[in-house]
């Protein structure tokens, strides 16, 4: 297993929409090199990627499957459902795995299935193991924000309350971590499309 | 030889010598002998079971191995890990407890066996024993009594503890039919525990010889006989006891008594 | 880097009855000592048959993708469902074609023979050496607690209730001394024409 990096991905699944918070700080070893970076990319109007990991890795993965599922949104005239993106995202990340030259990403995708009208976040990491969970963070962040989320996470949480949780995890996270991440950028992913949400 | 790259290819002999390399030495002064033993305390009774083989490796030393020992006043202690340190081990607890009644003119008791058996693995922290010790006896009110050990010293009284090759075989078994843990009233939709019984000597035994049959099937270490040792409360003849020298009495009052048994030898 | 067959954990077993089987896995998905999931089970079916895999999750995953699209097109060329005898032997040469590169997986294969009526278990190695048993088959970082916990409960001839019990005790009793599964368990109790599944409650430690 490769060490956790620094950056920060968090999601939370509320009621009918997904928060997703990456940290702004683009870092390369210690060094803090941007600030206001932005690590998720709209793969189609309802569903975000966010990437942590090796620096070259992360974009160029990202993009890559972000430019087929627009493909196929293209080719089809109608978006591919989250659980789909995900899957398509896995199968990917599991062929580079034993490729000459794997791919370094751990990713969360958040979405809402405008069909089942709910809302899903699914947790991929370099290996590619995939599951659906109700709250998920990759990297130092989990071991400060898992039990934050584990000891105060209902189901049906609407979007103030989420923001919320979202906020006493970055609290912690700035109180615990050691070098500055600059802040979250935090995203919702609702029936509507995906949004910036001020605040953070 | 770090910068044999910067010799010319002409260069004879680049290679290193026997006589110009290192050598590292070392000693190891551990072995593993396999084995396994289970203790279990009951209301008025302790047995302390374990197989007989002894083995290093692939090998088999001897079929006929003890490793639970009658160390005196009533106590028993069992023994695995590795034989050589655990045979030492209980010859210096058979001889503190002779000892202790030399000079006390008194049996010790289980409980203060136990804190002696811990310092003595203590007293070895940077060179411990290789063994795990399994100790029983009967407590001052006569109930059963297991204290089971690390290496070097830290110690807990129990219920039931099995140690060795084939613990995490009979571990969950033991918490199953001793402690009937996961198990619930019927009917009560598995909120209502299975109330605990006290079990009997002879039901306790055929859980042992389930347990041992089981261990032995599926782990090559494990094997060949079964040595149970029990000590069972107040089963000492009344006219029996008035014969007997006052030393010879132990301290829960209690008799030891083994039984051994055949297990697969294969 | 750690050991792939227990960097993310979980159990998985199978046992034979009296014109039954059942296969049963836990939930839990973790990376080394954090669990990330406990909704991960570990036991498919491709028609009549069962496949438990345990090892890494991403193999785990591959495994049950690449099973599904295997015995969808032997469905569609033989006009009939796959038999669990066969579902091992696609089971064994699957994994052996990746002989020096192998998927991190430890399979496990359950179901009954519709033509023969004949219960089958086998359990597989990652290479695909093949592990045929008329009693039980265990995989996963619970092993050892799963071979003295069903040496000790397993009788032939079980009824599919009885087989329910003794499986779930076995599974149970297991999961509470690893630290890397449990978080639940699914069991399935499988006879010639039916297939109860059930969930169970267990520890969250």
């Amino acid at each position: 297993m490769k060490n956790p990096t620094m950056d920060v991905l968090l999601g939370i699944r509320g009621k009918d929409f997904v928060l997703i918070g990456t940290s702004k700080a683009f870092l390369h070893g210690i060094t803090v090199v941007k600030s206001t970076d932005d690590k998720t990319r709209a793969l189609n109007d309802h569903t975000l990627l966010a990437f942590s990991g090796e620096a070259g890795d992360t974009i160029q993965f990202a993009e890559f499957v972000q430019a087929n599922t627009q493909l196929y949104t293209m080719r089809h005239s109608s978006d591919l459902p989250v659980s789909s993106v995900a899957s398509f995202v896995r199968t990917e990340l599991a062929s580079s795995l034993r490729s000459r030259h794997p791919y370094t990403v751990n990713l969360l995708i958040g979405g809402y299935d405008t069909k089942k009208e709910q809302p899903e976040l699914y947790w991929l990491d370099y290996l590619a193991s995939s599951t659906e969970i109700p709250y998920a963070a990759h990297g130092y962040a989990q071991y400060y924000c898992l039990s934050i989320l584990d000891a105060h996470y209902r189901k049906n949480m609407g979007v103030e309350e989420v923001a919320g949780l979202m906020r006493d995890c970055h609290e912690e996270l700035k109180r615990r971590m050691p070098i500055d991440f600059k802040g979250l950028l935090v995203k919702i992913v609702d029936k509507d499309g995906i949004r910036e949400l001020e605040g953070f | 030889m770090a910068s044999s790259y910067l010799l010319p290819y002409s260069q004879p002999n680049v290679h290193p010598t026997a006589a110009s390399q290192p050598r590292q030495h070392h000693w190891s002064p551990y072995t593993e002998n396999g084995g396994c033993i289970l203790g279990i305390a009951g209301k008025d009774y302790v047995i302390i079971a374990g197989d007989t083989r002894s083995s290093e490796g692939y090998s088999i030393n001897t079929r006929t191995a003890r490793k639970v020992y009658d160390v005196g006043s009533g106590i028993i202690l069992g023994v695995v890990g590795m034989s050589a340190d655990g045979e030492e081990l209980v010859r210096k607890v058979a001889r503190k407890i002779d000892d202790y009644k030399r000079n006390h003119d008194k049996h010790i008791t289980v409980a203060a066996a136990a804190v002696m058996l811990s310092r003595i693995l203590y007293q070895k922290r940077f060179f411990p024993y290789y063994c795990q010790p399994l100790l029983g006896g009967l407590d001052e009110e006569g109930i059963g009594a297991i204290y089971s050990y690390d290496y070097v010293g830290s110690f807990e009284r129990e219920q039931s503890r099995a140690y060795g090759a084939a613990a995490s075989l009979i571990t969950p078994f033991l918490d199953n039919q001793i402690n009937l843990k996961n198990q619930f009233v019927p009917g009560s939709n598995g909120e209502e525990p299975r109330p605990k019984v006290d079990l009997s000597k002879e039901q306790v035994e055929k859980i042992i010889k389930d347990a041992f049959t089981s261990a032995v099937e599926r782990h090559i270490e494990v094997g060949d006989g079964l040595q149970v040792v029990s000590i069972v409360k107040g089963s000492r003849e009344e006219g029996e006891e008035e014969d007997e020298d006052e030393r010879d009495k132990t301290a829960g009052g209690g008799v030891i008594s083994e039984v051994m048994s055949d297990l697969k030898k294969d | 880097m750690s050991n792939p067959f227990t960097l993310n954990g979980g159990a998985c077993l199978a046992m034979a009855g009296k014109d039954c089987v059942a296969i049963a896995c836990d939930l839990r998905l973790g990376q080394q000592a954090l669990t990330l999931s406990n909704n991960f089970p570990k036991v498919f079916n491709y028609g009549d048959v069962f496949l438990g895999l345990t090892g890494l999750a991403t193999d785990v995953q591959t495994m049950h993708s690449l099973f599904r699209y295997k015995v969808n097109l032997y469905r569609l060329r033989e006009e009939r469902e796959i038999e669990p005898e066969t579902m091992a032997n696609l089971v064994s040469s699957t994994l052996y074609e990746r002989r020096f590169g192998p998927y991190f997986v430890s399979p496990v294969v359950a179901g009954i023979n519709q033509r023969t009526g004949k219960p089958f278990i086998c359990g597989f190695d990652s290479i695909g050496c093949i592990d045929f048993a008329k009693d039980f088959i265990v995989s996963g970082t619970a092993s050892d607690q799963l071979f003295g916990v069903a040496e000790g409960l397993w009788e032939p001839d079980l009824e599919p209730e009885d087989l329910f019990e003794t499986v779930s005790q076995t599974l149970l009793n297991s999961l509470d001394r690893d630290a890397l599964a449990g978080w639940g368990a699914h069991v399935y109790i499988i006879t010639k024409d039916k297939v109860t599944k059930r969930l169970l409650r267990s520890r969250q430690d």
